[in-house]
């Protein structure tokens, strides 16, 4: 996790980075970003009746296939949308009005080891891992050979993607 | 004495701890705002350190001596406007009526007790991870434009040819713009002992990090060669360093801006990963230094494969180097190219490790060129099981003898 103020009194952020391998979960209409995605990908949770949502950044498919996820689900797509979850449940949401958003995913290089692209493999697990616990995904912007950077209002789930595109004068922007 | 990377991963874990309880209290003192920035070990020799000192004019600095669990001084270090602005923020209208000029017994205590709740909060993060205590003395500020009142004194501070580790760590105020580096010059004998303490492998001598200088310095100084070779363009090696950092703290480093990267994989020993990146200034400058005639779009076909073929020569004079320390063979692939996002461009690359490795050996280097907009800044990224490998089998008094000046001409791949 990102380490901020955590002395009394510190003013709360009008935005929260959300780096690789970390997810914030918030109840008020912080803004939560992540910056420069490539082949990670974001997973975004909410449930607006409650107001409450989380941002994940992950890098890698699954959790459950590797050592040590205790320790960071943050890493994984699978266990870091369960964490994520559980803590919005926590604080106030309800399981069933939780649906998803995902962003992210992209191709950047075409190295022979690369195999597979590692960035279809985020999307697929976490597409996955949605449906096994029945979080409908309602709006996804994922795959290509762009970066992403994505800003997201865990209140009412809109969530903004912007890409470094020349085609449009600097950059793109889809809003789902 | 001897460190594996168990060992160093606690050192990160202190660093990244102390940091954070620091910018925690830094909120709650000046009521801004506080980030911590990446935190990294370095491993440097003392000459960098103090050319680090030497550069970018006025400092102010506060330090203190530490005994207990670990022994050696804890300084930070902010430049001239950094300073002014916690002045600023703490002091009010009070500072505004003061000669920005020098710093009068009213600042010169500020600073110091804004020093003093940095550098204690870092030794208390370190005390925790390492269960120990620390004991620290009375702050001393401290300020100049050369190493000379920041290092003297310090019995620990390290020599020009001393190879050091150091804990380098930025905690950013919000909106306000200020950074600091903090180091800590741990005793030797107290340091080694920790190390031993720390250590779950056999891991490498410490006196092989020289061979880490030496990768870096070779690689370097081969880079700059290629390119004044290829372009006409002087060149100076801006920085040299070799940090060990998270896997995930790489991407956050290259940031949100566009820039131009060629990626390269390598195998051999070590087998790994080679970025070279340059922003869309420099690399107009490549395309115009590399083609008669440049063309409309220094970002179309031509240009980018003008970049590519320059990176492509400069990944191999830079493997070359290394393989050349290590007394090995290392290969590397064709070019990629991509046009993006830093952090987006280096992201793919560090998911390749995949769960394998939490840190790596980064080595980060910087060519400038002396009269023209031009730089480049090169990442590598070795398998750290590679690395240790060839650095294990490495003969220290071999690549003492060995040469400093590049060879030429460089071998195609």
């Amino acid at each position: 996790m990102k380490t901020y103020g955590s002395e009394p009194g510190a003013p709360s952020p009008e935005q929260v980075q959300v780096g690789i391998s970390e997810f914030v979960v918030s109840g008020d209409s912080t803004t939560l970003k992540s910056y420069g995605l490539g082949s990670c990908l974001a997973v975004a949770l909410y449930d607006d009746e409650a107001a409450v949502g989380g941002l994940a950044h992950v890098m890698l498919p699954s959790g459950d296939e590797a050592n040590g996820q205790a320790r960071n689900p943050g890493k994984f797509a699978d266990t870091a949308i369960r964490a994520m979850l559980r803590r919005m449940v926590e604080e106030g949401a309800t399981y069933t009005d939780v649906e998803a958003k995902i962003a992210g995913g992209s191709d950047m290089f075409e190295f022979e080891s690369f195999g597979e692209g590692v960035g279809d493999r985020n999307v697929e697990a976490a597409r996955q891992e949605l449906e096994k616990l029945g979080v409908p995904l309602v709006g996804e912007d994922v795959g290509g050979e762009k970066g992403r950077t994505v800003e997201f209002d865990p209140t009412t789930g809109l969530f903004r993607i912007t890409i470094a595109d020349d085609d449009v004068d600097g950059e793109g922007v889809t809003e789902l | 004495m001897r460190l594996d990377t168990h060992a160093l991963g606690t050192f990160h874990e202190m660093a990244r701890e102390g940091a954070g309880i620091a910018a925690g209290r830094l909120t709650g003192l000046a009521e801004v705002e506080t980030r911590v920035g990446i935190t990294k070990l370095n491993f440097v020799r003392g000459e960098e350190i103090h050319s680090e000192l030497a550069r970018g004019g006025e400092k102010v600095g506060v330090r203190a001596e530490l005994s207990g669990g670990i022994q050696g001084h804890s300084m930070v270090v902010f430049d001239l406007d950094s300073a002014r602005r916690v002045l600023e923020t703490l002091l009010g209208d009070e500072f505004e009526d003061a000669d920005p000029g020098e710093f009068d017994d009213m600042s010169r205590s500020a600073m110091e007790e804004v020093g003093q709740i940095i550098n204690s909060g870092f030794v208390d993060g370190w005390a925790d991870v390492l269960e120990t205590a620390i004991d620290m003395t009375a702050p001393e500020f401290v300020e100049g434009t050369d190493p000379g009142p920041f290092l003297e004194g310090l019995n620990a501070a390290p020599d020009e040819e001393d190879m050091a580790i150091m804990f380098r760590s930025h905690i950013e105020a919000v909106g306000t713009e200020v950074a600091f580096t903090h180091y800590l010059f741990p005793d030797h004998e107290n340091f080694a002992a920790l190390l031993d303490r720390l250590r779950e492998s056999e891991g490498i001598a410490y006196d092989k990090l020289v061979g880490f200088d030496r990768l870096a310095q070779r690689g370097a100084e081969e880079v700059a060669d290629n390119i004044t070779t290829m372009t006409g363009f002087e060149t100076s090696i801006e920085l040299r360093r070799l940090n060990f950092v998270p896997m995930s703290a790489i991407p956050q480093e290259l940031g949100n801006e566009r820039l131009i990267a060629v990626a390269f994989e390598f195998e051999g020993t070590p087998s790994g990963y080679l970025v070279f990146t340059f922003d869309r200034e420099s690399a107009e400058t490549v395309v115009e230094g590399m083609l008669p005639t440049p063309p409309e779009d220094p970002f179309g076909e031509m240009g980018q494969s003008a970049v590519e073929e320059l990176s492509n020569i400069m990944a191999s004079g830079f493997l070359d180097g290394w393989a050349n320390v290590l007394d090995t063979n290392i290969d590397h692939t064709p070019p990629e190219y991509s046009q993006d996002m830093g952090s987006a461009v280096m992201d793919p690359i560090v998911l390749q490790f995949g769960d394998s490795q939490e840190f790596a050996f980064v080595f980060d280097t910087h060519v400038k060129a002396a009269d023209r907009e031009f730089d480049v800044e090169i990442f590598a990224i070795p398998d750290e099981e590679d690395l240790e490998r060839a650095l294990s089998e490495l003969d220290v008094d071999r690549i003492e003898d060995e040469p400093i000046e590049a060879e030429f001409p460089i071998e195609e791949t």
